[in-house]
């Protein structure tokens, strides 16, 4: 009897492309685990020479009235002040990055901009955005050269903050559209239209005090909560530099 | 030199997919929202190259763009597999008019279907009282990206077709 044998040359590990497949696989998995920082900072040196220039930092600053900045040196020297009296976490001081936005998505389902600064310049995943009007959001991840923001509209980002006007605490959550809402967990709170929000000074992720946005409207109580809707002061989908806040250690 | 990019240009072109995702355009945008880049590409891709390695590149894709994205709960990756699965379902017969339209209304139900999965997963793990606050906001992102993808589609689709075939013919 002859013994037939199978020669086994077209296995799928002898086919040179699926190895290849393979490769390309791996190193996809690299950049998923690395959070795109390849990525991101390729596109930081392919945007470059796009970015936003110098002019409108520059416009934005010489419209600030000039009194209304010594009034405002003199309110932060007195809130650090008594925030030494009373003991309380220090607000943010002046030694803050100042970066460019170089991609920015603010419909659609992710709400993130990335800036031209990241740990190579001592951005610190955590940091608080600012940008003209106030909070923008939180540094969510850093490459190299490159650092993502989650913004305060993004379905991702819960922040502590404080409502003046009623003394306060709530809790601002992103829903996917230009007005996150504010809860606030007291159904009898005297919430009202044009409420002034900032961050809690009771809040560990933020500095305290950095003004967010006014309430713009009401809704009906719901199971011992309150929501708000908030119109935020700064708005994303204009600002070209923004502030990147130094964690305090 | 010359030759390299053009028996590489569908994998050039991949490489430059999440750029375009990256750059976000606002002048481009309808309520702020964007056409879905990746389709543009995995239409093509899989068109010629069938329904396995368009599952295989929609995984790809998927992975580069979560990574790019910042939500660690929730993926592009099943909407990506799926659209490069049917995509290479799709029959190529010529590339006269009708197909041109053909390319809008294919992108049009990958960007649908995308979008759906995208949100199902959102409505899932935020399953609370106030998850009805996402219905309004994810149905408008659905429905504007729906129709900008269908409305470039045609546009960049058949050229990118006929680069890939091109390609891929002087090569053979």
């Amino acid at each position: 009897m002859i013994d037939v044998r199978r020669i086994s040359n077209n296995r799928w590990w002898h086919n040179k492309k699926n190895w290849m497949l393979f490769g390309i696989f791996l190193f996809l998995i690299f950049i998923r685990i690395s959070k795109g920082s390849i990525y991101k900072d390729f596109y930081y040196f392919i945007s470059k020479p796009f970015w936003p220039g110098e002019f409108q930092k520059e416009v934005i600053l010489k419209s600030l009235n000039q009194e209304t900045l010594i009034n405002l040196r003199l309110l932060k020297k007195d809130n650090i002040r008594l925030r030494e009296i009373l003991s309380l976490q220090q607000s943010s001081t002046n030694d803050n990055i100042s970066a460019a936005v170089i991609s920015r998505k603010t419909g659609s389902w992710w709400r993130q901009i990335i800036l031209n600064k990241g740990s190579n310049d001592g951005v610190e995943i955590g940091a608080a955005v600012i940008g003209p009007g106030g909070l923008l959001g939180r540094v969510k991840n850093t490459s190299l050269f490159t650092s993502s923001v989650t913004l305060l509209t993004s379905p991702e980002s819960k922040v502590g903050v404080w409502v003046d006007s009623i003394q306060i605490n709530g809790l601002l959550v992103g829903k996917g559209d230009d007005y996150p809402n504010l809860i606030l967990y007291s159904k009898n709170a005297d919430l009202k239209v044009g409420d002034f929000v900032s961050s809690s000074p009771a809040s560990s992720l933020l500095p305290p005090n950095i003004p967010i946005g006014i309430v713009q409207s009401i809704d009906e109580p719901f199971k011992s909560k309150k929501m708000a809707k908030i119109s935020l002061l700064a708005k994303p989908q204009a600002i070209d530099w923004v502030q990147i806040l130094k964690i305090k250690m | 030199m010359d030759k390299f990019f053009i028996k590489n240009l569908s994998i050039i072109f991949f490489i430059f997919v999440p750029i375009f995702f990256l750059w976000h355009p606002n002048w481009l945008g309808f309520l702020d929202v964007q056409p879905y880049w990746p389709l543009f590409w995995l239409l093509p891709w899989s068109m010629i190259n069938g329904s396995i390695k368009g599952l295989i590149f929609g995984l790809f894709l998927g992975l580069i763009l979560d990574s790019l994205t910042m939500d660690n709960n929730f993926s592009q990756i099943p909407g990506l597999i799926l659209c490069g699965f049917l995509f290479g379902r799709i029959k190529l017969h010529s590339d006269n008019l009708v197909g041109h339209f053909r390319f809008g209304l294919i992108s049009s139900f990958g960007s649908f279907l995308c979008g759906t999965i995208y949100f199902l997963q959102i409505l899932f793990k935020n399953f609370s009282d106030s998850a009805f606050l996402l219905f309004i906001p994810s149905l408008q992102n659905i429905l504007a990206e729906v129709f900008l993808t269908g409305f470039f589609a045609p546009l960049i689709c058949s050229h990118l077709l006929r680069m890939f075939k091109f390609s891929r013919r002087k090569f053979k």
